[in-house]
């Protein structure tokens, strides 16, 4: 059953363009025409980028299509549309539609910059603003060192690939990626919204968690990168979803809602979500919290090994929160057989999520990592754990610092539904879910999103990300992610500049 | 027979018309094709019901910010802002969110939940860089959210004896001062409100009876039939200088406070004789030295010590000013390195903003907490202080006590269904484990300052 990934992974396919016309509306400018234009056309036939049109014959120029403008730092072209105008009736500004969009942790440049990348599978230089959030902590504070560009530079000779489990003995199963996907379980998403991740997933020789709504058929082919959850509820996990994964994921915590259990609200419990959850119709369900079976760290073992039993050849990941003991139930988690400890901070995603628990309850990712990494160097195990981080981690930036922070990889779920098209109107928990098609289960809705179409954006976006993170490691001057991790030493926090002289 | 605590909430609609977050804007080349109609899913976009050739108004409080208009205008003549009017609201720890989020409290009495993560700052001063614990595996947890195990919130309000004694013939000897059981920490205080009127008395007495907690109120201001209905759970409050021995209290008045002055100490002296069975609250204002004047409270068998923040929750007073997470956990700290801390209860107040507050407050120190602001904002206050000039938006005063009634025991009823949340996450079955509790707390500036000690540390490979 051992699955050897190529360590260098140079045989992935070409990104392959996956626009989408209904993504294509934000413009970051507003650019407004008065009445006192008399229609010269002179700005029309100026922008190179399409803004001013007139139809062939037309008196009237067209109403300005901003979508295409880059704004009021255009006035060093000769073109510029508003110093040109003879009547000065043009004016450019920022745009409500983008000041719109976003918030502090996802800011609209991040959601365009990951748009882009999902795309066009093209990379973001390392400084793009869209690599960080506007929140004021966490990562979006913390920058790598980074020396002068580094010269000679051969992809081919790099790699990004992570074990997945580090023990002696077990299955080796080593992911060309540092990430995989994180669970959202059908109810939450749609059927063509996982369908979507796990293509993907295949198609980077990777992994995706079903999240805790059970296992649809339609998952079956891509069996080989479907990690089961074992969740709470146990909803829809039967024996055989558990003997068909080469990966089980006992959730004890989910970041967003920490010590609470799975929430899906009842109008997405659709019957077809009701059937695999073996639940009522339209009831609300949530799942118990914590596994009522397990409450000691000898429990937990007796939970790991009955998993084993069923299927003696998974690795067994352990995915928790982060409260203040997060390094003794990461031990404790390792101690009963663990392969994967998981962590996931309070800033991750959800479906449906009480408010106060994503901000006010459990720790944040970034400082999590180095408190579990730290001691289980300490224990003397570090070295025989697959750490993994999510929850908040939404840019391959976020990756790389989670790792050099102390993490192997990560788990990714939101950014592979902005990838998809999500906007983060933060509206997928109740009514017909999601606007956008992707975290719903209205029949209508889910048929925007084409699973084929969102693989390749989701293929895309990790296409990006690795050529990120190959220019990271090359500046750094490595040549394997994994001489990454742990490297506190290579990031500086933006409130204290002074601290890094002592290095 | 046991029975369970229940808070009766049901849907009270607000009066005022809301305040969208998002505004649509359809400029003047729109061709009225309905693509928006079918695109919304929200019912933002309409047809005109005078000339169903047009499109009507945006209906924009029902907007959630999901750009699908933006992007099927065929004349891209949608533009979404964000609402000038909800951007402008509150002040200081009274964000927009929390404004917004306490009106739905308010109205639905529900936990509000939504889908994808926290979208806020990564943290901020005072409680906005505090964390509530949580525990898995490795200690017991408890399931309450939804009523599978009981959690418990009630709290003791009043002074404890230490010990119990008895005589030779086991007849207690010990004097057992009285104490209050509140089922919920949260007591309302409408005294410091700058909006107050009889109607708004009515409504909180009625709902502090229907929470079972208590409402402190200027007596002269309660009309006699509330005060007869309600009257154990209504606490008067006395201004500096009253003459204790003057006043008269209904016999159903279990608690009595007085704002303290100078002579606080000469005041309180004869309580005990003069209203046997009552439990006495002192009223001070927080600032510099206040655990001290805590410890003389004792001394002078004060029962409960009622704090008071200002609206933004920090001590009052020039220059170095605490902020309530500080300035409780400084009067619980003195109190338990003297052994007291049972011999008086603390109740703080002022800006208690959000659901997290209460909890926040009681990892502090405190008892319980004094809603305050807070009630107005169930009232859809928009905070906007023109009270003071006479005109308010949403005219307060205009409620009726049935709505008031319903508006805040809502909003406690929301608030204390959070807690569960809260407490369940942390393994806590009852509240008062919860007080002084700042081990099960996480604090922003302890993090930081162990990253920093990471990054400066050097690398670690493992």
């Amino acid at each position: 059953m051992a699955r050897k990934a190529d360590k260098y992974a140079d045989q992935f396919p070409e990104a392959a363009l996956a626009p989408a016309e209904r993504l294509q509306f934000m413009n970051r400018f507003t650019v407004a025409r008065a009445s006192t234009c008399i229609s010269c056309g002179t700005c029309a036939s100026l922008c190179p980028y399409g803004v001013h049109k007139r139809i062939e014959g037309h008196a009237k120029i067209l109403p300005p299509d901003d979508r295409g403008c880059i704004g009021p730092s255009c006035e060093v072209n000769y073109f510029f549309c508003v110093a040109n105008c003879p009547t000065n009736s043009l004016s450019v500004k920022q745009s409500d539609n983008y000041l719109a969009l976003g918030d502090p942790r996802w800011s609209a440049e991040m959601i365009l910059a990951t748009w882009a990348q999902a795309e066009t599978g093209e990379p973001l230089p390392l400084d793009h603003p869209g690599n960080v959030g506007r929140s004021g902590g966490g990562f979006d504070k913390l920058y790598f060192k980074l020396p002068e560009k580094a010269q000679g530079f051969d992809p081919e000779k790099m790699s990004t690939a992570i074990e997945l489990n580090r023990r002696r003995e077990g299955t080796r199963i080593s992911i060309p990626i540092p990430v995989y996907g994180g669970g959202m379980s059908f109810g939450s998403v749609s059927v063509s919204t996982m369908l979507s991740r796990m293509k993907a997933a295949k198609m980077w020789r990777t992994f995706v968690s079903t999240g805790e709504g059970g296992y649809p058929d339609a998952l079956i082919p891509y069996k080989a990168h479907v990690i089961t959850q074992i969740a709470t509820g146990l909803f829809g996990v039967r024996e055989e979803t558990i003997q068909r994964a080469l990966i089980l994921e006992f959730k004890y915590a989910q970041g967003a809602k920490p010590g609470l259990g799975g929430h899906l609200l009842h109008e997405k419990n659709t019957p077809e979500v009701a059937r695999m959850r073996e639940a009522v119709p339209y009831t609300s369900l949530f799942s118990p919290f914590p596994f009522h079976s397990v409450y000691s760290v000898e429990d937990h073992k007796k939970h790991l090994d009955w998993a084993r039993a069923i299927n003696p050849k998974a690795l067994l990941s352990v995915k928790v929160s982060t409260p203040n003991d997060v390094e003794m139930v990461s031990v404790g988690s390792y101690y009963a057989g663990a392969h994967i400890v998981h962590l996931d901070g309070g800033y991750g995603g959800t479906g449906a999520a009480p408010e106060i628990a994503k901000k006010n309850i459990a720790m944040p990712i970034e400082y999590a990592i180095h408190k579990v990494h730290s001691f289980l160097i300490n224990e003397g195990i570090r070295d025989q754990v697959t750490l993994v981080a999510s929850g908040g981690l939404r840019t391959a930036l976020d990756v790389a610092k989670a790792i050099a922070l102390g993490a192997d990889g990560a788990v990714i779920g939101t950014s592979d539904l902005v990838a998809i098209g999500c906007v983060r109107c933060g509206n997928c928990e109740s009514g017909r879910g999601c606007p956008r098609g992707i975290a719903t289960t209205d029949p209508e809705l889910q048929a925007i999103i084409d699973s084929d179409w969102g693989s390749m954006r989701v293929y895309n976006m990790y296409k990006a990300w690795r050529l990120q993170w190959l220019d990271l490691l090359n500046r750094l001057g490595m040549t394997d992610i994994s001489e990454l991790r742990g490297r506190t030493d290579l990031l500086r926090h933006a409130d204290h500049p002074a601290k890094e002289v002592g290095k | 027979m046991f029975k369970r605590y229940h808070i009766p909430i049901k849907v009270v609609p607000g009066r005022a018309p809301p305040v969208p977050k998002f505004v649509i804007t359809r400029a003047a080349n729109c061709i009225n094709c309905g693509k928006c109609e079918k695109a919304c899913i929200f019912g933002v976009h309409k047809r005109s019901e005078q000339d169903s050739r047009k499109m009507a108004d945006p209906i924009n409080h029902l907007c959630k910010n999901c750009f699908r208009c933006i992007a099927d205008c065929p004349q891209r003549a949608l533009t979404m802002a964000a609402g000038e009017e909800y951007r402008s609201l509150g002040r200081g720890v009274w964000t927009s969110l929390r404004l917004a989020t306490m009106w739905s409290e308010s109205e639905t009495g529900k936990i509000p939940v939504f889908g994808a993560g926290y979208r806020g700052m990564f943290a901020g001063p005072n409680y906005d860089g505090m964390w509530t614990d949580m525990s898995e595996i490795v200690r017991p947890t408890r399931d309450g959210i939804h009523g599978r195990e009981v959690i418990s919130t009630s709290v003791d309000i009043g002074r404890k004896v230490l010990s119990l004694e008895f005589d030779q013939s086991n007849a207690l000897k010990s004097d057992v001062p009285p104490l209050i059981e509140l089922p919920v920490p949260v007591v309302l205080d409408v005294t410091r409100l700058r909006s107050s009127n009889e109607n708004i008395i009515i409504g909180c007495a009625r709902a502090a009876d229907n929470l079972g907690s208590l409402l402190f109120v200027h007596p002269e201001k309660v009309p006699s039939e509330v005060m007869a209905q309600a009257g154990s759970h209504i606490v008067p409050v006395y201004p500096v200088g009253t003459e204790l021995d003057s006043i008269e209290i209904p016999l159903s008045t279990r608690m009595i406070e007085i704002e303290a002055g100078s002579s606080w100490k000469d005041d309180v002296k004869n309580f005990d004789k003069w209203f046997p069975g009552v439990v006495l609250a002192l009223r001070i204002k927080a600032g510099k030295g206040v655990e001290d004047t805590v410890l003389d409270m004792v001394r002078s068998k004060v029962a409960v010590a009622h704090v008071d923040y200002d609206d933004q929750g920090s001590e009052e007073g020039q220059g170095d000013t605490r902020h309530a997470m500080e300035s409780l956990r400084a009067i619980h700290k003195t109190m338990v390195t003297k052994g007291i801390r049972d011999k008086i209860a603390v109740i703080a107040g002022g800006g208690i903003a959000a659901a997290e507050h209460v909890p926040k407050t009681i990892i502090s120190g405190a008892d319980a907490v004094v809603l305050e602001s807070a009630i107005e904002v169930a009232l859809e206050c928009r905070n906007c202080v023109t009270c003071s000039l006479g005109s308010c938006p949403v005219s307060i005063t205009g409620a009726a006590p049935d709505w008031v009634e319903g508006r805040v025991t809502n909003l406690v009823g929301a608030w204390r269904d959070q807690m569960l949340e809260v407490l369940g996450a942390m393994g806590i079955r009852e509240v008062r484990r919860l007080r002084g509790e700042v081990g099960r707390a996480i604090y922003f500036d302890d993090l930081e300052r162990d990253l920093l000690a990471a990054l400066e540390g050097g690398a670690k490979n493992g």
